[in-house]
């Protein structure tokens, strides 16, 4: 008999018990980035092709859900793929309301979604002026209808060639409106702009409401014919609740927001930061025409103090080390030095960024250290995995973080 | 210095912006101490990171059409370590009736992708082996402490005996041919359930229904990732994929052996774990209550299924499941896109299997009014067997576990999967309470 001797160590019990660390079961206590309901949105990516109608365009569409019984104020910002602030504008959400935003509406077209504070509620829904931190005076009577032209089609000019007014480059240059977006809860309709410190001492909140999706569409029969989605990231306020710059013993080592908020306050929006560690699966190539994409959100270098023409240095963020494992556990790298990716991005994972496949497996997965270096903490990061076969079929799903975001000493290589 | 003066585009939409003061609360507060962690692995939240069990929450495999035009799922499992793990797979009834398991040897780094039609249609398990050559980058195949014999690793796989799968087929198709002489799942057109992996220290062979297998095979490291995608050929019916995630379930805290505590109040396994050590599993619980967006009719023929995975009514150990049939769940609140919310009467009967696909359009969902096509729905899928006067399941008196994920689907091409929103993690005992949202209060 053919007896391995692949034998054995000591019984399981005796092995010495793992490292301690401080377990809480409570709800909006932790680090951990979960599809629990957040104060924060995270849209990573988008994609909209202005230039052709409704039917055929490109287009992501996202949906928010208030989930508690009092009214909610939210700020949609969009954001080019240098991490530049295009366009913000707030909506007024009843209790349990729901609102879906097609960014081919707001970049071709120009409709901002028209919300009022002076909507009639649900049944269930609490009183639109129930709810105890909002301001008094919310400015939110009608918020939202249509832009000029002339806005319109500086925002499409400025999501596409990321050219802005000054000459500074603020976005990368592509042929679809591209970007990412982000969404928070707040105490009014006030459009500060989230460049100043204003708005994170006296306009955003702290209650973990808000819940929402995307879907990304390529309805064209030559180049898509399918759609993904996924949650949107959801970035809670720990600990949660409060008014405006409430004081709160905030346990993270920094937040989501810490290239924004004001010297002093550096942690005051409270939000999860997220992590600089993943791992992808990819596939690609074979006979069914696998193709997958990675797309990534990552943390720029500038901040609300940055020089307007300094955004362009987002677009070389730095990365400490991207392995491949192929089915058969190959690992192959490329030295970090010579791997960038801009604020946000889709790429294929057959780019020369990545290491390259060896062999005939068609498929593995990436283990991605995304810290970009210019910080004395890790760079925040998000990935999600788009997967396509046969030119029907696609699917989007977050990739896998290997240490969340309070995680200090993430390691540099597998 | 050219500082960005942002131009809000929004900003000729707007009135004038004056500063203003809090409605009710003036000035500035300070919020009480609230314990909270930073650690990893530390807490009950659920989310897409590293964990010692997957969770396939539902499947569905056309074993009566050839490959290339039948309904599968296909789920991976990666190991994110460099030292070599052992990943119990079990197949599971619609019921939680284990209809079969097998052992998959991955290296350090190692990726394992399974077709559940290779396993249910074909009754072809992947092959895996101990002696498998690993990375450059891997540890050696013996290199994992947690190890306890790998003997049964050598060979791992291979075709099931026709008689094996025959019943197999039957099992998950209309929940006949069990050993155990019951029915132990639902009839459906399609071999239909759900799958776990867990990380284990052997390649044993016990069954997940004895609780040896709790107390000496399970492991506790938080290592394995993985995802689904779920394919409908058909172009009449389906022409689409959807992929989401598996659920990830960390054992809390990780490592070690199983005499380890835990903070957890009850766990993943709590129904089949031996009694006097009911946590040793130590695997994160699900939660109770969820919000799921819908979109239904119109134009573009929009279709919702919620995908639900529920934690059974029947003791664990047991061979019958007749108790996990059809396990009620309180009838939802639904919302339309104006916040019209709808519900059934109390005592509706809604309830389900362990694992199901349901169209939100279903009698078991209140209905729309109006014209509106799209809403979200506020549910407490609590199936009231842990507060139940006699045979409580469960450890102790609690919610249920539940897993929602949400799948939407439109003109006959566009398909995507995604998880439901949980509203409260799995550690927390009180779930929302409908008959309050109804009410309009507070939930």
């Amino acid at each position: 008999m053919k007896r391995l001797l692949l034998i054995l160590f000591a019984a399981v019990s005796s092995f010495a018990a793992a490292a301690p660390v401080h377990v809480v079961t409570d709800n909006n206590a932790s680090c951990d980035v979960g599809t629990y309901a957040a104060a924060t949105l995270l849209l990573p990516y988008f994609e909209v092709d202005y230039e052709t109608t409704t039917a055929s365009a490109v287009n992501t569409v996202f949906t928010v859900i208030n989930t508690s019984r009092t009214p909610q104020i939210i700020r949609v910002t969009v954001w080019t793929d240098l991490g530049f602030p295009v366009m913000w504008f707030p909506m007024f959400l009843t209790g349990y309301d729901m609102e879906t935003v097609s960014m081919y509406e707001l970049v071709a077209r120009g409709f901002v979604p028209v919300t009022y504070s002076g909507v009639e509620t649900g049944a269930a829904s609490a009183d639109n002026d129930a709810n105890p931190n909002h301001l008094q005076d919310i400015k939110c009577a009608r918020v939202g209808g249509s832009m000029t032209p002339e806005m319109v089609k500086r925002l499409q000019r400025i999501l596409t060639t990321g050219v802005r007014d000054t000459g500074c480059v603020v976005g990368l240059k592509h042929q679809h409106a591209t970007g990412y977006v982000t969404i928070d809860v707040t105490n009014s309709c006030d459009l500060t702009s989230p460049m100043e410190p204003g708005y994170w001492t006296d306009t955003i909140l702290f209650d973990n409401v808000l819940t929402g999706d995307y879907e990304r569409i390529n309805p064209d029969a030559a180049t898509g014919n399918y759609a993904g989605g996924s949650p949107l990231v959801h970035i809670r306020a720990i600990p949660e609740g409060g008014v405006a710059s409430s004081q709160a013993s905030v346990p993270m080592p920094y937040t989501f927001y810490d290239r924004y908020t004001p010297a002093g306050a550096k942690r005051i929006d409270r939000r999860q930061p997220l992590p600089s560690l993943f791992a992808a699966r990819f596939i690609e190539g074979g006979s069914t025409g696998f193709r997958t994409n990675f797309m990534v959100w990552r943390e720029g270098i500038t901040g609300a103090t940055s020089d307007e023409c300094d955004y362009a240095k987002n677009e070389k963020l730095a990365l400490r080390g991207l392995v491949r494992f192929d089915e058969h556990e190959n690992a192959t790298s490329i030295a970090s030095t010579s791997l960038t990716l801009p604020a946000a991005s889709a790429t294929a994972s057959n780019a020369a960024i990545f290491p390259p496949m060896t062999g005939d497996d068609r498929g593995g997965w990436f283990w991605l250290a995304l810290d970009n270096g210019a910080r004395s903490r890790p760079s925040q990061n998000w990935i999600t995995v788009q997967m396509y076969a046969e030119g029907r079929y696609a699917v989007d799903f977050d990739a896998t973080w290997l240490a969340n975001g309070c995680t200090m000493n993430a390691p540099s290589a597998p | 210095m050219k500082r960005p003066t942002v131009f809000a585009v929004a900003v000729a939409l707007m009135a004038a912006i004056a500063s203003a003061q809090p409605r009710r609360t003036v000035g500035r507060g300070v919020l009480p101490f609230h314990d909270a962690t930073i650690d990893n692995s530390a807490s009950c939240d659920i989310s897409t990171s590293p964990a010692a069990t997957l969770l396939l929450p539902y499947f569905e495999v056309e074993v009566s059409k050839h490959v290339s035009e039948a309904k599968n799922t296909i789920f991976t499992v990666v190991n994110t370590s460099r030292v070599p793990q052992i990943a119990r797979v079990t197949v599971w009834s619609d019921q939680g009736y284990p209809a079969l398991w097998f052992n998959i040897f991955l290296t350090g780094y190692g990726v394992e992708g399974i077709s559940m039609y290779d396993v249910v249609g074909l009754g072809v398990m992947p092959s895996t082996s101990a002696l498998a050559p690993p990375g450059p980058k891997s540890a050696p195949n013996t290199d994992n402490p947690r190890f306890v014999n790998l003997e049964s690793c050598a060979t791992g796989g291979g075709e099931l005996p026709k008689e094996t799968l025959t019943g197999l087929q039957s099992v998950l198709t209309n929940g006949t041919g069990a050993s155990a002489g019951c029915k132990v799942g639902t009839q459906h057109d399609f071999a239909t359930g759900y799958v776990t992996v867990d990380v284990v220290n052997s390649c044993s062979n016990l069954s997940p229904l004895d609780i040896s297998f709790y107390s000496q095979v399970l492991s506790f490291d938080n290592v394995l990732t993985g995802d689904y995608e779920r394919i409908d050929p058909d172009t009449k019916s389906g022409n689409y994929a959807g992929g989401n995630p598996l659920v990830h379930l960390k054992a809390i805290p990780e490592g070690g052996g199983p005499t380890n505590k835990t903070a957890l109040p009850y766990t993943f396994y709590d129904r089949y774990t031996p009694s006097g050590a009911r946590k040793i599993d130590r695997r994160q619980p699900l939660p109770t209550s969820f919000a799921a967006r819908f979109i239904q009719g119109g134009k573009a023929r929009f279709f919702t299924d919620y995908v639900f995975w529920r934690e059974g009514a029947s003791v664990g150990a047991t061979n019958c499941t007749s108790a996990n049939e059809a396990m009620p769940f309180e009838p939802a609140v639904r919302f339309d896109e104006n916040e019209n919310p709808t519900s059934l009467a109390a005592s509706t009967l809604t309830n389900t299997p362990m694992a199901s696909a349901i169209a939100t359009t279903s009698a078991m969902f209140p209905p729309i009014t109006g014209f509106n096509v799209t809403g979200w729905m506020l549910m407490n899928l609590d199936n009231k067997a842990g507060t139940r006067a006699l045979g409580n399941p469960f450890s102790s008196q609690r919610p249920s576990q539940n897993w929602l994920i949400v799948r939407l689907s439109a003109e006959g091409r566009y398909a995507v999967d995604y998880d439901a929103t949980s509203l409260r993690n799995g550690c927390v005992s009180t779930a929302p309470v409908i008959a309050a949202v109804k009410a309009g209060r507070d939930q």
